[in-house]
């Protein structure tokens, strides 16, 4: 099911944009994680709206009122905040199911880059079983890992750009800055005592780092899929007209 | 500690093992299928973290190396012996060892590739040709110095096979090239075309100087020795993995839909051929072929006994998944299975099971 569904079409359309893109994987992840990005346009848009309506509800003069009233009844300001929810039209759950449903694909994607690198003997077996017919497997296998300085079959920490004999993670370097700016400017500062501030700031601060980690220890072709995702999102918000430079003025005061 | 933050924690936690389950290819996870060479008393098994030496009297332990398991180290490459005594075995982790056959002790190791081995090195006494997946062929000396590296435009997954007549040796590549490379200096002789597939399989080499290859363009090939010249190409209906084996003026081999062909040497033509219906599975790994016998095993685990005219013999079932090619040790028939307890079956020409290797828990 998750191999007919999933899997295998993810691999096999990675597998004709390399062949449409001269045999560079490099490109056909780049090509492929922009198409994947604008197939799930609808729920990134959907959960953008969703967070900016929650937002403006955390904003107004009722919620304030209603934090305040029932600070020492947690029960009671749970009823109330789920009336407050249906009365603006505000599902509590719009802003995170989206980002459910969007898990299983980074998960199929990051299976669908290894799947088509194919850099052992099990792996290249099982890519055998799962071309279609209309790839010409035969002309295309093995990829050819390499992308500017990368092999995108290693991880980082294997080949790590040397310059002036310091290895250079800069992958995940990039990985780390373009996560932290995606995370920064897309999301607004928080009001003063909102409750959910500090998770947000944790998370801005972690979640860089954590996806840093991850593009210095798994295949490069993982982060170069971070990047090229964590970018084209940002572009996405800009188009969308919600592009606010001033999150990243760290003194800046929340609204 | 805030429950939010242990949360978050524990999201991040189990998404790392989420992402590490679905990388494979780590050193406990077995990447590969064994690797497997003999001499007269020793099987030395190549398999995930260890390089195992197995009596082949009764297929007890005599050692195995690294002592304990190191997960950066893994090892899948058939060992080669040297005739001045040494065991040669590349890992996954970029080294290639020279282990001691009677003590599991390392002598050297060399230092400079860049990727896995997962081929198997030649070795002779004009020294060690192993190729890695940096793309380069290593020529060392036997005490492990870099004589001299060639490079090809792709991964070599094939032991290279020792030409006689031309002091050359011949490398197949993923780049779906074969060359002939001069054995000294590790200049090229002779490049094939395209060969329309990558190579993984060891090519075979006949007395009369033609070189057969299977490709992954589902392809069986016979070149000119001499030149890379092609012969004759015939179809296969799947993917090609091993090479041939070639025994007098036939030629086996299976491919990865479930077929085995017995070919004309001299020609290509087909002589028999058991289909996916009469067998049950893909081979990947080369037949063994023994008088008037053939001996091959099948994803699906079954090890076939075959006679000259593709009649069955008899069958065994391992309980695992047969890739590597069988290997004969005197009268016994060894199969190295995978996905099974037993990590080596030693079965006697009729089929009966004789002993069997378990590993000692790591």
């Amino acid at each position: 099911m998750w191999n007919s569904l999933i899997l295998d079409p993810m691999v096999n359309s990675l597998l004709w944009i390399y062949d449409v893109l001269a045999n560079n994987f490099g490109l056909a992840i780049i090509v492929f994680t922009i198409l994947v990005r604008l197939i799930t346009y609808p729920l990134t848009s959907q959960q953008m709206k969703s967070t900016q309506k929650m937002q403006e509800l955390q904003k107004s003069k009722k919620w304030q009122e209603m934090q305040k009233k029932y600070k020492d009844n947690r029960e009671q300001m749970a009823q109330e905040q789920m009336k407050l929810y249906k009365e603006m039209g505000v599902s509590p759950f719009g802003s995170c199911l989206p980002t459910l449903i969007q898990f299983p694909i980074i998960i199929g994607l990051y299976q669908a880059i290894i799947r088509a690198l194919a850099v052992t003997p099990i792996q290249l077996l099982d890519l055998s079983n799962h071309v279609y017919p209309f790839i010409n497997a035969a002309a295309l296998i093995p990829l050819r890992n390499y992308f500017l300085w990368m092999d995108l079959s290693l991880p980082e920490k294997d080949y790590g750009l040397a310059i002036a004999g310091f290895g250079l993670p800069i992958l995940a370097i990039l990985v780390v800055v373009s996560t932290f700016l995606q995370s920064k400017l897309m999301t607004p500062p928080s009001t003063a005592g909102d409750q959910g501030a500090q998770m947000t700031k944790a998370m801005n601060l972690y979640m860089p780092l954590f996806m840093g980690y991850l593009a210095y220890s798994f295949p490069s072709g993982l982060a170069l899929y971070f990047v090229t995702s964590n970018l084209v999102g940002v572009l996405q918000y800009a188009l969308m007209g919600k592009l606010d430079w001033g999150n990243l003025i760290p003194w800046k005061k929340p609204v | 500690m805030k429950p939010k933050y242990l949360l978050f924690l524990l999201t991040l936690a189990i998404l790392t093992i989420l992402l590490s389950g679905c990388a494979g290819g780590g050193a406990t996870t077995a990447s590969s299928w064994p690797g497997l060479t003999l001499d007269e008393e020793t099987a030395y098994l190549a398999y995930n973290t260890f390089v195992y030496a197995i009596q082949l009297s009764n297929g007890s332990l005599k050692w195995r190396y690294p002592s304990e398991a190191n997960r950066t180290a893994s090892f899948y490459a058939d060992p080669a012996l040297s005739p001045d005594g040494q065991l040669i075995v590349g890992g996954y982790n970029h080294v290639l060892y020279s282990l001691d056959p009677k003590t599991g002790n390392m002598m050297w190791d060399f230092l400079q590739a860049k990727n896995r081995y997962i081929a198997s090195p030649l070795v002779s006494e004009q020294g060690i040709f192993a190729p890695n997946s940096d793309d380069k062929l290593y020529a060392l000396d036997l005490s492990g110095n870099l004589r001299w590296t060639f490079n090809t435009n792709g991964e070599s997954w094939a032991r290279p096979v020792s030409g006689q007549a031309c002091d050359c040796i011949y490398l197949a590549s993923m780049d779906h090239h074969l060359y002939a490379l001069d054995r000294a200096d590790g200049s090229v002789i002779w490049q094939s075309e395209d060969l329309g597939g990558a190579i993984v399989g060891i090519p075979a080499l006949s007395e009369t100087g033609s070189l057969y290859i299977g490709t992954f363009n589902s392809e069986l090939l016979a070149l000119n020795s001499l030149n890379g010249k092609i012969l004759w190409r015939v179809p296969t209906e799947d993917w090609v993995w091993s090479g041939p084996t070639l025994a007098g003026d036939r030629l086996f081999v299976g491919d990865l839909a479930g077929n085995f062909y017995a070919l004309n040497a001299g020609n290509g033509g087909t002589i028999w051929q058991l289909t996916p219906g009469q067998l049950d599975g893909p081979i990947v790994g080369s037949p063994l072929v023994i008088d008037d016998s053939i001996y091959f095993g099948s994803e699906s685990g079954t090890l076939y006994a075959l006679d000259t005219s593709g009649a069955i013999q008899w069958t065994q079932t391992t309980g695992g998944k047969i890739y590597t090619s069988p290997k004969q040790a005197g009268d016994l028939i060894l199969v190295a299975p995978i996905q099974s307890e037993e990590l080596l079956i030693a079965f006697d020409r009729d089929g009966a099971k004789k002993w069997a290797f378990v590993p000692e828990p790591k």
